[in-house]
């Protein structure tokens, strides 16, 4: 890696190309950062209306109105890909019999080894350890998954209340409009803080992968990659004997460019608005 | 004979008759009368004046055109009736001898004289007198259209010297008078100045309808019109329907003191809200966003939880969408949730509410709209949430970044040894991901 400072992660090193997600799995995360800076957009400036720059960037995005409309098409798409992807996890795990995504290896459900990964994560920041080698997902990218997982569950719904109030109001009493709103602001005030910083560095701006990673856009990255960020399941996928079936060819050029953009783009997009909050809350 | 006696008689007496009765008219008709016509002789003949006067200018302010009167409302008197003492014919020295105005005009004179205008004429000089308002012979009442004192008139009449920085700069210039600094500049953007300048309309409000004519006097004083304990009924004297209502409100004077409310504070009039020469229409959305803070300025703690909730974080970002403080609480008849009356009152809710959410219901209007979820007893239901949110927001965002700072710190150290030269062995993968040992 040393030798080859390609400007993405995932083309760095040796190796041929290894798919890692699906084109169903790239385009949900698609989804997921253009609704998710279009929700933190819109919503920034009201949580933080105090703030300087409140009201130029809700002019900006065209008033009130306009933000509430983005804010509610975005919720759209979230609602939207949330449900696609329990349709396309239970018609998998169902249907196709892969009970693997319930546990085992490939799973995204915590697991001892996790556990396990993370303490010695922290012996080897002290120096006591070796890295931990992760399988499919590490302890971090399940902590991703199962965030987004309770933030869409909990800033949904909430969500919904407040857009719906008085149909809500039928059987619900209305303070559960206030905690409503406190639930949703402080539910997205860590959702953008935590995926603006500890989410950015873990995939894109540690020293490791700095300045970007494409795996997320192309689906795929080298081999030496992928023993570095996935060694255990590299190690086991060759002991299965299921490591050629992986091999993909690399990115077309276009692709490729255009995943940087993106990522550029949106990791871009994401720095400006936390800057905004710490500007604000440091303010306050 | 004796018939002729008596026409020669009666034609003599026709005639007495007739010369006095001319010359009484001639003393108190100007225009036509002889009493003009003999000051006029001296007085409306410029040639006459440059010959006999000494001093530069002084033949220019002697003159009077025959016709100084005519028309106005003193048509009907004679030169002498204010100018006495000069029934003694030419020449006759010059006099301060007029005959102050209050002779007749009395009630206005004596509101001048109580007036701070009188008191600044008497000690500066520079004050306005009768004639420095009114003019001196062509005197027209305020109905007539060229009088300065023509309700479409009186804003430039005063602006003379309340827009003259050297005035402003020697009676206004202490804290407290602000308003009164920018009267002139502020007054004909305002809606009574719109209304005036603009849309032509005399019964809009100008100076001397709030300040009064001749009773001028600054707010400080009890007995001035913009003083603040007679605002209310100022403005109510044409927004009779609004002091009404604002007396019997919350802030009026005919409503019981609430404890605990909006301490340390007095309690607000109509120019606290609207101010007194900036007034706006009150429906304009700018106006409706900004009066939000003055209902703040007295009460705190309730335009703190305003600002907590999307009607206030709208309102605080400048956008006239969301409900603010007098879409809830209306502009004038506010009043405690306790009271009946009130808009906010537990019953009247769903009414008020009801404005904007259609079909609120009872439910709907449990919502707290000053809700404060850090006051555990006022409100537990929104304190555990917030404070469960709260601690949620620490510990995940505190653990993680002392994650990833760590994690900074490791690659550094093992970067630094690796340039070194203290290659590590049996690790695997590069350098960054070495272990300890």
């Amino acid at each position: 890696m040393t030798e080859d400072r390609s400007l993405d992660a995932a083309a760095r090193g040796r190796g041929p190309y290894i798919r890692r997600f699906t084109p169903f799995q790239r385009t949900l995360h698609i989804l997921v950062i253009i609704s998710f800076l279009g929700l933190v957009a819109t919503g920034l400036p009201l949580r933080f209306a105090y703030a300087p720059w409140a009201t130029d960037v809700m002019r900006f995005l065209g008033g009130p109105v306009a933000a509430g409309l983005i804010h509610r098409l975005c919720a759209i798409i979230t609602f939207g890909y949330f449900l696609a992807h329990l349709v396309n996890v239970s018609w998998r795990i169902f249907r196709k019999g892969e009970r693997h995504l319930l546990w085992g290896p490939d799973s995204m459900v915590p697991s001892l080894k996790d556990l396990r990964d993370l303490v010695q994560m922290f012996r080897w920041f002290f120096g006591k350890a070796p890295h931990p080698r992760f399988e499919r997902f590490s302890y971090m990218e399940k902590f991703d998954y199962w965030a987004v997982f309770w933030g869409v569950a909990i800033i949904g719904t909430s969500g919904l209340f407040l857009w719906f109030p008085t149909f809500f109001a039928r059987f619900l009493p209305g303070w559960v409009f206030n905690i409503a709103s406190i639930v949703h602001g402080d539910e997205a005030l860590l959702a953008t803080s935590f995926i603006f910083t500890i989410h950015f560095f873990n995939v894109h701006l540690r020293p490791e992968k700095f300045p970007i990673d494409t795996v997320i856009f192309t689906g795929r990255a080298t081999a030496e990659y992928m023993e570095e960020e996935h060694g255990l399941e590299v190690e086991r996928l060759r002991r299965q004997g299921r490591l050629e079936e992986r091999v993909i060819e690399p990115a077309s050029r276009a692709a490729y460019l255009w995943s940087l953009a993106v990522g550029f783009t949106a990791v871009g997009i994401g720095t400006v608005l936390i800057v905004l909050v710490l500007w604000a809350v440091l303010l306050r | 004979m004796r018939s002729l006696t008596r026409s020669l008689s009666l034609a003599a007496a026709l005639a007495l008759a007739g010369l006095l009765s001319a010359g009484a008219a001639a003393a108190q008709a100007p225009g036509s009368g002889a009493g003009v016509v003999q000051c006029a002789k001296c007085h409306a003949d410029r040639d006459f004046l440059a010959a006999n006067t000494t001093r530069p200018g002084q033949d220019t302010a002697l003159f009077v055109p025959p016709d100084a009167l005519h028309g106005s409302a003193h048509d009907t008197l004679a030169c002498t009736d204010c100018h006495r003492g000069f029934e003694a014919g030419f020449p006759h020295r010059a006099s301060r001898m007029v005959v102050p105005c209050e002779t007749c005009h009395e009630q206005e004179g004596k509101d001048y004289d109580a007036s701070i205008h009188a008191r600044n004429a008497a000690r500066e000089g520079d004050a306005p007198t009768c004639v420095g308002c009114h003019g001196s012979h062509a005197v027209l009442g305020p109905d007539d259209p060229d009088s300065p004192t023509y309700p479409l008139n009186v804003a430039g009449l005063c602006g003379r010297c309340h827009g003259d920085p050297a005035i402003i700069g020697r009676y206004f210039n202490g804290p407290g008078a602000e308003q009164a600094r920018i009267a002139a500049r502020a007054f004909p953007k305002s809606v009574h100045g719109i209304a005036l300048t603009r849309d032509g309309l005399v019964v809009s409000a100008t100076c001397s309808d709030c300040h009064r004519a001749h009773l001028v006097l600054p707010a400080d004083s009890p007995r001035s019109s913009v003083n603040r304990a007679n605002i209310p009924e100022t403005c109510g004297s044409c927004h009779a329907g609004v002091e009404r209502v604002f007396e019997a409100s919350a802030h009026g004077r005919d409503y019981p003191e609430q404890p605990g409310v909006a301490e340390g504070h007095d309690k607000p009039v109509c120019v606290d809200c609207h101010t007194s020469h900036q007034i706006v229409r009150a429906d304009q959305p700018a106006w409706q966003v900004s009066t939000v803070a003055r209902c703040g300025s007295c009460h705190e703690k309730l335009y703190e939880t305003y600002f907590d909730t999307y009607h206030g974080q709208v309102t605080r970002l400048g956008f006239d969408l969301t409900a603010k403080c007098s879409d809830c609480h209306t502009a004038h008849d506010m009043r405690p949730a306790t009271d009946p009356k009130s808009s906010v009152f537990a019953a009247n809710l769903v009414s008020t509410c009801g404005q904007c959410h259609e079909r609120a219901n009872a439910n709907f209007v449990k919502y707290y709209a000053h809700g404060d979820p850090t006051e555990r007893t006022q409100y537990p239901r929104l304190y555990w949430p917030w404070l469960f949110m709260t601690f949620l927001l620490a510990a995940v965002m505190t653990f993680f970044v002392i994650h990833s700072v760590l994690w900074m710190v490791r690659v550094a150290i093992n970067r630094g040894r690796r340039v070194g030269g203290d290659h590590e062995t049996g690790s695997r993968g590069p350098e960054d991901r070495e272990g300890g040992r």
